[in-house]
């Protein structure tokens, strides 16, 4: 198990590694100036060349590369200055010649182009609004795409079962900015008296009087939109495999055990056809992480595709790359817990 | 000598009445009558066989009793009467849900032919056995623990304890249906359905399974329904066999009268196409010999048969011991067309990037053998001691790891992809599972065509187009089939469609892995008797891949048996048979249902004076 989860995080690391060159080199091969829009169109020479320098723009792209694989590896070589110590906040481990040490330290992201503040800072302040929503979309689509899936599975071929399929390819195939629009328009807008909600993508709002107030409802219409992909997939996944289990000769033991019908679907059937969608709702809640873009953006929740977003248009690298790395963190990460779990799950998977 | 098998019988009281039991499965192609109009009588402590190929309807009467026929199947007529101990006598065809529940699993239980998917992959063996156990009896968790622990000593489980914590995929096969077996007996029931429960096992396990199954209808006086395709096995297990055609019974009687004079002409057939252990047949009788045929392919009953009896079919048909010398004889002359030399197939198991530890299992361990052209070489030995992987080193389907292939001649193991595509042609394999080889979505024409336009046989599409259907009508097919589907085909066409393609090529050797396992007898007869007509015709070579030794017993000029990766034992079939040298090979023969009639009066004999002991 250990064992696993060593290699596991060894295959984990390449794959940042590679996250981290296909951004970078992408990054800057697109169209733009981040330096232009820092510091307006029309500055003067002298000054671009400084902000060049001071953000280290000038030097060669492989140079870059290396610098900033240096700032993010928690081993590195850098200056025992004072100036460095309070940048990178390392702890010195080995004093290697006269004013070179090295260091112990969390990954460096760098700081905003734009608001100069760390991006470890604005990536932590962010996370927790995505999370709240990817999971409150993740559960609300799990809870009914699993009731939804075994109904339709029970009561294959009637009236509900073709109802369900229908409506789950639906939501499957809008894409998430046109169901985003439609449903912020509808129910945000439109109806906003009758459903008393607003496109205040905060779960926290500081009111005059009140002070700091949490408002669970501002979720409610953005976790329902980002939850409708997956509850769609997750509802004809468990259709089809349920379908599958019901057809095994095991469940035909069952019954002919002489257990009653709720004991056959719930314990032997269930649990088996499980399977498939907790890989599938686990792979998803890593995505939601990340694709929730489009959403955050329509219902402006100050989550980590909202930032991201913005920084992409402001050509804020190190917001970018930052949020990037993050988020396949977290996917490497989910998916770890995931195998453990599908190992619990069914006795016939090895970790190995 | 006189042997008394008419012992008086105790007197018989019914346990189980099936009147005019008729089962149906609406499809869209129309209504299929699997039970039409069947009526048995099964008795206390009484073993009844029903026996009939797939498709009979034996495993659906089976389940019409349990009331587990699934949609879109229902009962639409008789009744089941059923003498219970809680309910009194009941007609389980109208009996409600929650009353069937009470008698499923606890009165009445049964054993499923896989026991491989019958049992649920995530919980314990015992877990599962348990539940039942907890379901029809007022006792605790404990109690019930103990109880299963028992019940796996009795079924012999090798570690019961071990056997308990096991989910179903640590076990072997054997193991798993000892574990059915276990839980069909938890809360002794009055009748055991017992379907199919041998056939996906090995011959030796399959000995012992049915050797349990005695001794427990000898204690526990439980009736039992055994369903089976072989006879053979039968003859073992019941006192009274119904045989089933059609989803009608067509002839019942006491095992003796079934074997020694059978009337019905599919019975006749049944008992006479079973490659048999004591002579060598030149031709397998068929059911159809027995029987007609009508325009559609269906069997149906015809008066002018070929053979009256199965005597007559079997003396019409023995080859004597010189002409099987003589055969031998002749094989020897040439030289080998296929060489084999010292081959090791090894496989890794683990071993990654990150770890280099590895486990090495030997599947072929240095087995040397020679094949000479025009033989047909049997390959025996049980799953996995590693038959199927040395077929397909041999045609380098499988990487061998070590050793020496010569092919008439020419040394095949370093040959290039290109080279060993071209000899392809010449060396073919035909695979166990018809279902699995045949693209669900190509025609059949399609299917034997593709090889020739692959290798390039033939200058254009018409001429290929023609030799499909002339090998279409050689395998006994009609030409016209060529643009149907093979969802279209029976178990046994498929697998002529399978031979037709694998000709398609015009190779000189051929592979048969388990190519007759998945049909049933009657209908492995005729493929056997195709592939033998075949080869003379065709001038083939085969190696023959089985796991049942009346098959190669039949079809093998020579054999060679196959144990733990390694060859034991080779020899003619007469010899090997009669006299084999080795403990491994003994014990194979040995347990090998033979179907005799002294072995059937024995066992009769035996089963009601145990009867009597235990009435008093």
């Amino acid at each position: 198990m250990l064992r696993f989860i060593a290699k596991r995080l060894g295959y984990g690391f390449l794959v940042l590694l590679g996250v981290v060159g296909v951004v970078f080199f992408l990054f800057h091969a697109l169209p733009g100036d981040p330096v232009a829009m820092m510091a307006g169109q029309r500055t003067d020479v002298a000054t671009r060349q400084a902000i060049e320098k001071e953000l280290g723009l000038d030097q060669p792209l492989a140079v870059q590369f290396y610098l900033y694989l240096k700032d993010l590896s928690p081993l590195s070589i850098h200056e025992d200055t004072a100036e460095e110590q309070e940048k990178y906040s390392y702890i010195p481990l080995l004093s290697l010649g006269e004013d070179e040490v090295l260091v112990l330290k969390g990954p460096y992201l760098r700081r905003s182009f734009q608001t100069n503040k760390k991006v470890g800072e604005i990536l932590l302040d962010n996370l927790e609004a995505t999370l709240w929503l990817a999971l409150a979309a993740m559960v609300f689509a799990t809870f009914f795409g699993v009731i939804f899936g075994m109904l339709a599975a029970l009561s294959q071929n009637t009236f509900w079962d073709h109802f369900l399929v229908i409506i789950s390819v639906l939501g499957i195939s809008i894409p998430s900015f046109v169901s985003a629009i439609i449903i912020a328009m509808v129910f945000g807008y439109y109806l906003s008296d009758y459903t008393g909600l607003n496109l205040t993508g905060q779960l926290w709002v500081n009111h005059p009087i009140y002070g700091r107030t949490l408002h669970i409802e501002n979720l409610i219409l953005p976790a329902f939109t980002l939850g409708l992909r997956p509850l769609s997939i997750i509802t004809q996944l468990t259709r089809s495999s349920m379908l599958e289990v019901l057809s095994q000769d095991y469940i035909r033991t069952a019954r002919a055990k002489g257990l009653q019908y709720y004991k056959v679907i719930v314990k032997h059937a269930l649990k088996n056809a499980l399977n498939p969608v907790v890989t599938a709702v686990s792979g998803w809640l890593a995505s939601l992480m990340a694709g929730a873009f489009f959403v955050e953006y329509i219902f402006d929740w100050k989550g980590l595709g909202f930032v991201t977003l913005k920084a992409v248009q402001s050509l804020d690298f190190p917001v970018v790359m930052g949020a990037t790395l993050f988020i396949a963190l977290i996917f490497v990460l989910v998916n770890i817990v995931v195998d453990i779990f599908y190992a619990l799950l069914d006795p016939r998977v090895h970790l190995s | 000598m006189h042997f008394p098998t008419d012992l008086p019988d105790r007197p018989q009281e019914p346990l189980l009445e099936v009147k005019g039991l008729q089962t149906q499965f609406h499809t869209r192609a129309g209504v299929v009558r699997a039970v039409d109009g069947v009526s048995f009588t099964v008795n206390k402590g009484e073993a009844i066989g029903i026996v009939g190929e797939s498709g009979s309807g034996k495993s659906v009467s089976a389940l019409s009793i349990m009331r587990l026929v699934d949609q879109p199947g229902s009962i639409v007529g008789g009744s089941i009467n059923f003498h219970s101990k809680q309910l009194g006598e009941v007609d389980l065809v109208r009996l409600p849900s929650p009353r069937m529940r009470q008698i499923r699993g606890n009165e009445i239980s049964m054993i499923f032919q896989e026991p491989m998917s019958s049992l649920n992959p995530v919980y314990t063996c015992g877990d599962q056995v348990m539940e039942s156990i907890l379901l029809h009896q007022q006792v605790n968790g404990k109690v019930a623990k103990e109880r299963t622990l028992e019940l796996f000593r009795r079924v012999r489980l090798p570690q019961p304890e071990l056997a308990f914590n096991s989910y179903p995929h640590q076990l072997s096969g054997g193991q798993k249906q000892r574990v059915m077996i276990a839980m069909a007996l938890s809360c002794n029931p009055q009748l055991l359905i017992a379907d199919e429960p041998t056939t996906a096992l090995d011959v030796t396990v399959q000995s012992n399974i049915l050797k349990l199954f005695a001794e427990f209808r000898q204690e526990l006086q439980t009736s039992v329904i055994f369903i089976t395709h072989d006879l053979g096995v039968i003859a073992e297990v019941a006192d009274r066999v119904l045989v089933m055609y059609q989803g009608k019974i067509v002839e019942e009687g006491p095992i003796w009268d079934i074997f020694s004079n059978p009337q019905h002409p599919y019975t006749k057939g049944l008992l006479a196409c079973r490659p048999r252990l004591d002579m060598k047949l030149k031709v397998l009788p068929t059911v159809s010999d027995f029987m007609g045929m009508d325009a559609e392919g269906a069997l149906t009953e015809k008066k002018s048969q070929k053979y009256n009896s199965v005597g007559e079919a079997l003396l019409f048909n023995v080859q004597s011991q010189a002409e099987i010398e003589q055969h031998q004889q002749a094989l020897l002359q040439k030289p080998p067309i296929m060489e084999v030399r010292n081959l090791k197939t090894y496989f890794t198991d683990g071993g990654s990037w990150f770890s280099r530890k590895q486990e090495i299992v030997k599947a072929v361990d240095d087995v040397s053998f020679e094949v000479y052209p025009g033989e047909t070489l049997g390959l025996v030995g049980e799953s996995g001691c590693g038959k199927t992987t040395l077929g397909r080193s041999l045609l380098r389907l499988i990487e061998p790891t070590a050793g020496d292939i010569y092919f008439e001649g020419q040394r095949i193991n370093e040959l290039k992809e290109k080279e060993m595509r071209r000899l392809r042609s010449e060396m073919q394999i035909v695979f166990q599972d018809p279902y699995a080889s045949l693209n669900p979505r190509h025609t059949i024409g399609r299917a034997i065509m593709e090889p020739m336009k692959i290798h390039g046989v033939l200058a254009n599409e018409q001429q290929r187009k023609e030799k499909v259907m002339y090998l279409l009508e050689r395998v006994n097919l009609k030409p016209d089939y060529f643009n149907r589907y093979p969802h279209e085909f029976s178990g046994g066409q498929r697998q002529r469609i399978c031979i037709a393609r694998t000709l398609a090529l015009e190779p000189k050797f051929i592979i048969c892995d388990e190519s007759v396992s998945a049909l049933d007898v009657s209908v492995q007869a005729q493929v056997l008797n195709l592939l033998n007509e075949l080869k003379q015709d065709f001038g083939l070579t085969y190696i023959f891949i089985s796991h049942d030794l009346s098959v190669i017993k039949f079809i093998a000029d020579r054999v060679l048996v196959m144990n733990n990766g390694r060859l034991v034992e080779a020899g003619y079939p007469e010899q090997l048979y009669e006299n084999p040298q080795e403990a491994y090979t003994k014990t194979l023969i040995e347990a090998i249902p033979h179907g005799h009639l002294e072995d059937i009066r024995k066992a009769q004999l035996a089963r009601k004076l145990a009867q009597r002991k235990m009435g008093g």
